[in-house]
């Protein structure tokens, strides 16, 4: 089902869209997409400018005050918001599985923001019942990484079902780590680099040249090792993909 | 142990060493993928792990019932059962029955607190001679070289390191054929066995209602050192017991498939006291000493989780970080995931940096038959060492903070950052300096968009229909 | 937990033994009093988490999941088995043998008095209580079993008057005697079976031979225990 709602502004979701500060910086693109995918099947989407990031590179570091800190200014930046969504998985999970226990005096508002918080592509799927395999035009073969900071929001089986149509070429090993880890990569670079190279291999022996990659951070790994390597993979989200599909953006080259 | 910039170059230059890497990738994914298959072939895997898991939870929460139960049961079965709070009160402990028994030639299955506890020198120090049993702890010992692997000591080896050590320490014909190495060891550890009056192994699991240890091993080397000697010696950490001997069962299911994929180990090896009156063999005594070494710390810690672990080895096959350093840099007994936690919880802040030696992918998670959340456990430990974090780091991470909490200061950072990561013409930073400089030692960076997100929301992308 | 005063060590010193034990799990029990509960003890029972749930085809899948795990086992008729037994030690030429016969078992003193008589008449040098010479000269031993385990082709040989450790571990060939009304299908049936107050000093579950993979990954059979085991079942008349 397409899902396009073409009823009046009453029937309309309205949604926050949290872009996270990579995707904010990095790859715009990314949330060009998703919002324009977001109003095409019928929601009202707006971007609450005081947010910034849910502070999960603290978290996850072990600087809980500094995330404690960040993760508390989000329930007042999308007070008004009826549904957050967010191109990153992490984020959501940072949100939902660890905003709680950091939010002090905030529990209750921080619990709800949780509860209305969701991933792009699940949300799609289960609060617009879209099909997203359905939406998607076959170009080219795909390959896919699965991020390891997405257990807990959505599994491989959801990303490979969710890419039925297209010509998908697993990847050995579909969900081995990409080195990233946040400070980890800038703190042990030489073994980050490793396991770059590791993943790295997995993509190429795939035989595919496009990489579909739902997170920010593992994007800024893996095409930065696959640049330095010389390597033909690109990588782009699933929101640029069902955008282009969808034809409400162009293709980039 | 491990100091800081220590850690950070033992991490680097183990990340040189090609050929132990080679061998390390090689091991691991097999026994992940020996792993995954037989977990699938076990009907009820996720309802095992689950009772594992709150087995091992139960019972460290109402430890103390349980070790007192399980020494009065070993007792009445004829056992002497010791209590060493740290490290070197075990070795005391030992020495002295070693000692007061006139005992000089020592046999040891393999066993990771005895290591922990630096168990062998103090023995030696007596002179008793301890001679490792287990192939890999054996080639380990003649070499003198260490374990890197907590299940298979010298995955880091290959044949021709082996065959050096051997051909070079039991003067025998070099041979680099793995059967024939093991047919030498075999031959010069049987006149071991048959001589020796001390065995020492370490317990997988001990039953508080029975008083029973249990010992899983493959090579039936830790079956003769509790037939052959005339004394044995069993060393286990207070957190090995389980609740009833029909719990034994649960967690052998999981532990050879966790360890190595097989459905069982070869040998489970159930001991209930020293020989009976009538045995025509086993030991004349069995003395088990109860090990602490900070583990009752941990237990009163919010994680204690960590002490559920049955040492399958499952979390260093399945981590890539171990896949792609090795065990050695771990510079500890304990490596690997498991590893990173127990180290810094029993040694001390000293250790602290191993808890971010992980990208805290959550593999250690999935492959972990009794459910440690080990990445949970790392962000806590982290947390725990957060002040003891170089100046420098934390500065930064204060003034991100500042940043983060102020969206004028957040964009104004933006377009700096543009400024500052100017790169190359196809668009891409290949050095960088200061924060940025570990960054591209290894990888290149993308600068930042010419236009973020939330400058296109406002020119055009908010308005649009 | 009961809140008990802690007593002191007699001597007031560290010593170990077992009053610095109590006084240890005294101090544990009073610092552990304020923690969480959270965990209940599970029951035992294990009925749903069964891989064997069948009481049918035992000795079948007995022999199935013992070949897997690298032992030479089959079924036979009982009437075979001195046969059966004679045909596996000349195959591996064994010149001196050791046999264990234990009552209860397949294996019983009037079959090991046949397999003794047998096999001396065929100028075979058999022990039926061997010293540590016997025991690590030998080329094989024969015993029966305690149990044996269908779901994992499991063997178990327990400790006893008549039944030495060593004899199942020393030997480079195990030949173990199983009647097939003693398979059990699962491994949690057999820890059901067990009785928590007569538990011999020493329970082996044994499968499959000796092996290590210690070198470079390679298999190798035959490390410390016996490298070749036998499982003949003998089906029930």
């Amino acid at each position: 089902m397409d899902g396009r709602v073409v009823s009046g502004d009453d029937a309309r979701m309205d949604v926050g869209f949290f872009v996270t500060c990579l995707t904010d910086t990095f790859f715009p693109r990314v949330g060009e997409a998703a919002v324009r995918v977001l109003r095409h099947f019928g929601c009202r989407v707006h971007f609450p400018p005081q947010q910034t990031c849910c502070g999960q590179p603290a978290y996850n570091s072990g600087f809980h005050e500094h995330a404690a800190a960040l993760l508390r200014r989000m329930p007042k930046a999308f007070a008004s918001c009826e549904f957050v969504v967010t191109p990153s998985a992490s984020c959501a999970a940072m949100i939902k599985e660890h905003g709680p226990q950091l939010a002090g005096v905030q529990a209750d508002e921080v619990r709800r923001l949780a509860a209305k918080t969701w991933e792009f592509c699940t949300f799609l799927r289960d609060r617009l019942h879209v099909n997203i395999a359905a939406c998607l035009k076959p170009r080219e073969p795909v390959t896919f990484h699965y991020p390891c900071h997405a257990r807990g929001i959505y599994e491989v089986t959801d990303l490979r079902e969710w890419l039925g149509r297209l010509d998908v070429r697993p990847p050995p090993r579909t969900d081995l780590c990409c080195g990233f880890g946040g400070l980890f990569a800038v703190d042990f670079p030489e073994l980050s680099g490793r396991m770059l190279d590791d993943k790295l291999e997995m993509l190429a022996a795939s035989g595919a040249r496009l990489v579909i990659c739902n997170e920010a951070a593992c994007t800024l790994q893996m095409a930065g090792g696959a640049h330095r390597r010389g390597l033909p993979l690109r990588f782009r989200h699933l929101a640029e993909l069902l955008a282009e599909s969808l034809e409400l953006m162009e293709g980039e080259a | 142990m491990s100091r800081r910039s220590d850690l950070r170059q033992r991490v680097a230059q183990a990340t040189r060493n090609e050929r132990v890497l080679q061998a390390v990738h090689l091991a691991t994914w097999r026994k992940v993928d020996a792993r995954e298959q037989s977990f699938a072939a076990l009907r009820h895997a996720g309802a095992l792990r689950e009772k594992a898991a709150r087995l091992r939870r139960h019972t460290l929460e109402n430890l103390p019932a349980y070790l007192a139960q399980f020494v009065e049961r070993a007792t009445a079965l004829g056992a002497t059962v010791h209590f060493a709070p740290d490290g070197p009160a075990a070795c005391r402990i030992i020495t002295q029955l070693a000692a007061d028994r006139g005992l000089r030639l020592a046999v040891k299955s393999k066993s990771m607190t005895s290591e922990e506890v630096g168990l062998n020198a103090a023995l030696e120090a007596i002179g008793v001679r301890v001679v490792e049993t287990d192939l890999g702890e054996f080639i380990v010992q003649i070499d003198r070289d260490r374990p890197s692997h907590i299940i298979t000591p010298i995955i880091h080896k290959d044949r021709r390191e082996v065959a050096d050590a051997m051909a070079r320490e039991l003067g025998c014909p070099r041979t680099e054929d793995p059967a024939e190495l093991t047919r030498i060891a075999r031959g010069y550890l049987r006149d071991i066995f048959r001589r020796c009056d001390l065995g020492i192994t370490g317990v997988n699991f001990a039953v508080a209602e029975t008083g029973t240890l249990c010992l899983c091993t493959n090579e039936g080397n830790g079956r003769m050192t509790i037939t052959r000697p005339r004394v044995h010696v069993a060393l286990l950490g207070i957190e090995k017991i389980i609740p009833r001997l029909a719990d034994l069962p649960v967690f052998l299911k999981l532990l050879a498939r966790s360890s190595t994929g097989q459905p069982m180990g070869v040998y489970t090896t159930l001991i209930n006291g020293p020989r009976r009156p009538q045995d025509p063999d086993g030991p004349q005594e069995l003395h088990i000493v109860l090990l602490d070494n900070g583990r009752s710390a941990i237990l009163k810690s919010p994680l204690r989780e960590v002490l559920t672990c049955v040492r399958c080895g499952a979390c260093l096959n399945a981590c890539p970080a171990y896949r792609n350093v090795g065990g050695h840099a771990y510079g500890s007994v304990y490596p690997g995931p498991i590893g990173s936690v127990v180290t810094p919880l029993l040694y001390g802040p000293a250790c602290d940096d191993l808890a971010r030696l992980s990208s805290l992918c959550g593999a250690c998670r999935v492959a972990c038959p009794v459910q440690i959340d080990i990445p949970a456990l790392l962000v806590a430990l982290r947390a725990r060492a957060a002040d003891r974090q170089p100046v420098g780091k934390r500065l930064l991470l204060r003034i991100w903070r500042h940043v983060m909490e102020h969206p004028w200061l957040y964009r104004l950072g933006q377009t700096v950052l543009r400024c500052v990561l100017r790169g190359a013409e196809d668009g891409w930073v290949r050095s960088g300096q200061g924060p940025l400089r570990n960054w591209t030692l290894v990888r290149d960076l993308p600068r930042p968009a010419r236009e973020s997100f939330r400058r296109m929301w406002e020119a055009r992308l908010r308005d649009e229909r | 937990m009961n809140a008990e005063p802690c007593e002191r060590s007699r001597h007031g010193k560290p010593e170990s033994g077992p009053n610095d034990l109590a006084a240890f799990l005294c101090r544990l029990r009073a610092q552990m009093a304020s923690g969480e509960r959270g965990a209940a003890l599970p029951e035992v029972s294990n009925a749903a988490l069964r891989e064997v749930t069948s009481e049918e085809g035992l000795a079948d899948r007995f022999v199935a999941s013992a070949r897997a795990a690298g032992v030479q086992a089959r079924c036979l008729a009982a009437t075979d088995w001195l046969n059966a037994v004679q045909e596996v030690l000349r195959g591996h030429g064994a010149r001196l043998v050791v046999v264990a016969g234990q009552t209860g078992t397949a294996l019983d003193d009037d079959r090991a008095a046949a397999l003794v008589n047998a096999l001396g008449a065929t100028g075979i040098s058999v022990s039926t209580e061997p010293n540590d010479d016997v025991l690590f000269a030998c080329d094989a031993a024969v015993t029966g079993v305690a149990a044996a385990i269908a779901e994992t082709g499991t063997l178990v040989c327990a400790s006893g008057p008549r039944s030495p450790r060593g004899v199942s571990l020393i030997p480079p060939v195990h030949i173990a005697l199983v009647d097939e009304r003693q398979i059990v299908g699962d491994l949690f049936d057999y820890f059901a079976r067990l009785d928590p107050t007569t538990l011999p000093a020493n329970i082996n579950l044994i499968t499959g031979p000796s092996k290590t993979a210690d070198i470079e990954g390679i298999l190798v059979t035959g490390v410390h225990g016996p490298g070749i085991v036998h499982a003949l079942v003998l089906a029930a008349p």
